[in-house]
């Protein structure tokens, strides 16, 4: 059963391509494949660490105030990572700092702080954090790859398609993240309708 | 309104905690956070006023004589090097293709660019933003600060910098910077 | 099903026209603007047209086989796109501009949402938005005309600059011998074949009249009641191809009276800003866009009330 809490998020509950939750990060940063997975792990490590706090807290927390509640602790979280990462991990923070005040913002942590980590156990509700981060994470990768290749001719800043190919520079422009998350959803909607025929 | 009551003292208690665990942090974190800091300002410097051994902010009244000819000019420091002045670094801002630069340009006291680089910035991806690549910003080393620099399309002449191709707007605006600083090369040399 | 009585809504008189009467006369209408460019500009100008027209038919036919849809590339829908692409190019574009243009138009602006009639943009507008973004260096590759293809900058890029004293004159500026995409450099041209649509009944002449009108009040506000600047602003950039031939299009504007009107005065509110203000010199495409998006909002706040309803 807990293994199915992980799972669910990699892909059939996918946060981006199932849920859209989170666009905004989404769109904004996947301007190449290392923003992309910079931006999906430090979302990963405060959704899951967010999840136990929230699920520890379930209790005390009345339904009344809860959403309150949970940004209060989310924001304190994200900012007390900041502060630790700026001060002591200044190479992490160079590479992740840009995106560290951008994760309070982002919805999936307030929609699974809601939806399931208010109502689940400690353990359960980290598994779930893990899954969903990962799940953003391989979108979002996946996004910034595509971006980047088109965009940039490259990927992870390594040249793939070689000098006589000319960058589309839409592609790292924001409406190019509308095109490419526009294709990459309706590629993924055929791939569940075959699989599901 | 007992009700109302009770949820504002459990929210004040998750705010106070909340609050008191931030300034816990604040307090372990603020000095080693000012030094980090201190330490990328100073290396960043450092690459366009290699020769200096530190920076001193200059003095206050200098700055606002400064800032009073052109408010586009952030911060003014001194390049030091066996307790004398050798030069300046100063950032200024002028306005881009997308918003302000971050332009950042050393130079010693015979008004020579040592170097120049570019920080925060809004311009395009893959055009205005190749401002930050060597193959641009090393152009101004060596030119005069005492006459205007200039932007050519085609072929640069004397103190002039060739513009990236497609990104005028954005090469004109790092120069725009550049002569914001011959402006007031009179009020450091007092 | 034919033998049945038929019993249909509304309309019911239904006029002569077809799609492909209507675009084949859009063509007719573009072929003198057409050739002036190749004239002006040569022989890539016309393998350019060639080109886009050749890649939208054939993304459309091959868009509509796969999908399994009737394949309707003989409306000359799809042509006209083509051409009004390669009109909305520089001349000196290499090749592959006008195929990637192409395929954008069809593939993604017009099949994706459902192919003719249900596109909100006009597909050859949106592609060269596409192109421009993606490849500003190609896309303002502009040569003066004759055949050395010399580079050169349009007669608004020369304004923005405040390089004004080497602007073209007035009558180069209307047949279409200065700098410029391909099909936007000859107004008279261009306007010949807008009276043939207004008589043929394809088009009305609210949108182009209106538009044009608006950008030179406004040119003429903005740039101290010079009356020269403001006519001799009417006829250089895209604003007479855009303002007859893009902004008309069906499906991607008003169809009330009124919300043509409001349509066009807005896009030429936006072109006269962004001519006068933006970082572009031009701003004709991006008007048009803008106010394609703009289009279903007007159209609910300006359709006739019904028959015997109550006023509100």
């Amino acid at each position: 059963m807990d293994i199915k809490i992980f799972t669910k998020g990699l892909y059939k509950d996918n946060p981006i391509f199932v849920q859209l939750l989170g666009m905004c990060p989404t769109l904004a940063v996947t301007t190449s494949a290392i923003n992309g997975l910079g931006m999906g792990l430090a979302t990963t490590a405060v959704l899951a660490s967010s999840n136990v706090v929230i699920s520890m807290l379930r209790k005390v927390i009345p339904d009344k105030v809860r959403i309150p509640a949970f940004i209060v602790v989310i924001a304190t979280f994200v900012t007390i990572i900041g502060m630790v990462l700026e001060g002591y991990f200044v190479d992490l923070y160079n590479a992740l700092g840009l995106f560290i005040p951008l994760i309070v913002v982002n919805c999936i942590i307030l929609a699974r702080a809601e939806t399931f980590a208010f109502k689940n156990g400690i353990f359960s509700s980290f598994l779930d954090g893990l899954g969903m981060g990962l799940g953003f994470t391989i979108a979002l990768l996946i996004l910034g790859s595509v971006r980047e290749l088109l965009g940039a001719g490259s990927i992870f800043g390594i040249s793939l398609l070689g000098a006589a190919y000319k960058p589309a520079l839409i592609m790292i422009l924001p409406p190019g993240a509308f095109l490419a998350l526009g294709i990459l959803l309706a590629i993924n909607n055929v791939i569940k309708q075959k699989s599901a025929a | 309104m007992k009700e109302i009551a009770k949820l504002g003292v459990i929210l004040l208690i998750i705010g106070s905690v909340a609050a008191a665990l931030l300034a816990m942090t604040y307090e372990l974190t603020i000095d080693q956070i000012l030094q980090q800091r201190l330490i990328k300002d100073q290396t960043a410097r450092m690459e366009v006023f290699p020769e200096a051994e530190t920076f001193e902010a200059a003095p206050e009244e200098v700055l606002n004589e400064i800032k009073s000819i052109n408010p586009a000019i952030a911060d003014v420091y001194q390049a030091m090097a066996a307790g004398e002045v050798k030069g300046y670094v100063i950032k200024t801002r002028p306005g881009g293709f997308g918003g302000s630069i971050d332009v950042v340009t050393g130079f010693n006291l015979e008004g020579e660019i040592t170097g120049l680089r570019v920080g925060t910035h809004e311009e395009t991806p893959g055009l205005g933003a190749n401002i930050t690549l060597p193959d641009f910003y090393t152009q101004f080393e060596g030119l005069d600060l005492n006459k205007k620099v200039g932007v050519n399309k085609v072929s640069p002449g004397d103190n002039e910098i060739q513009a990236i191709a497609g990104a005028t707007i954005s090469s004109q605006a790092v120069t725009d910077g550049v002569n914001y600083i011959s402006d007031v090369l009179t009020v450091l040399e007092k | 099903m034919e033998k049945l009585l038929r019993v249909s809504s509304s309309p019911h008189i239904r006029s002569q026209a077809t799609v492909s009467s209507i675009m084949r006369d859009v063509v007719i209408a573009l072929v003198p603007a057409t050739l002036a460019g190749i004239y002006y500009f040569g022989m890539n100008a016309a393998i350019i047209t060639v080109i886009s027209i050749l890649t939208a038919v054939l993304a459309e036919a091959a868009v509509q086989k796969i999908r399994k849809k009737e394949v309707t590339i003989s409306d000359y829908s799809a042509v006209v796109t083509g051409l009004l692409l390669a009109m909305n190019l520089p001349a000196s574009a290499p090749w592959w501009i006008p195929v990637i243009g192409a395929i954008f138009a069809i593939v993604v602006v017009k099949q994706m949402f459902g192919g003719i009639g249900s596109n909100f943009m006009n597909p050859a507008l949106a592609a060269r938005a596409f192109l421009v973004v993606s490849w500003p260096i190609e896309m303002t590759g502009w040569i003066a005309p004759g055949p050395d293809a010399v580079s050169t900058a349009t007669p608004l890029g020369m304004m923005k600059e405040g390089a004004s004293e080497a602007l073209p004159s007035l009558m180069d500026a209307m047949i279409g011998n200065i700098g410029g995409s391909m099909g936007e450099t000859s107004a008279l041209l261009l306007i010949l074949g807008g009276l043939y649509l207004v008589y043929r009944g394809v088009i009305s002449y609210r949108i182009p009249v209106f538009y044009v009108g608006t950008v030179f009040v406004l040119t003429f506000l903005f740039n101290g009641f010079e009356v020269y600047t403001s006519f001799y602003s009417l006829f250089v950039g895209g604003l007479m191809l855009g303002a007859i031939y893009m902004a008309t299009d069906y499906s991607s504007s008003p169809m009330t009276a009124r919300g043509q009107v409001v349509f066009a005065i807005g896009a030429g509110l936006l072109t006269a800003l962004i001519r006068v203000y933006g970082g572009y010199p031009e701003g004709v495409q991006f008007s048009i866009l803008l106010m394609n998006v703009a289009t279903p909002i007007i159209e609910r706040y300006t359709a006739p009330r019904v028959f015997g309803g109550a006023k509100k």
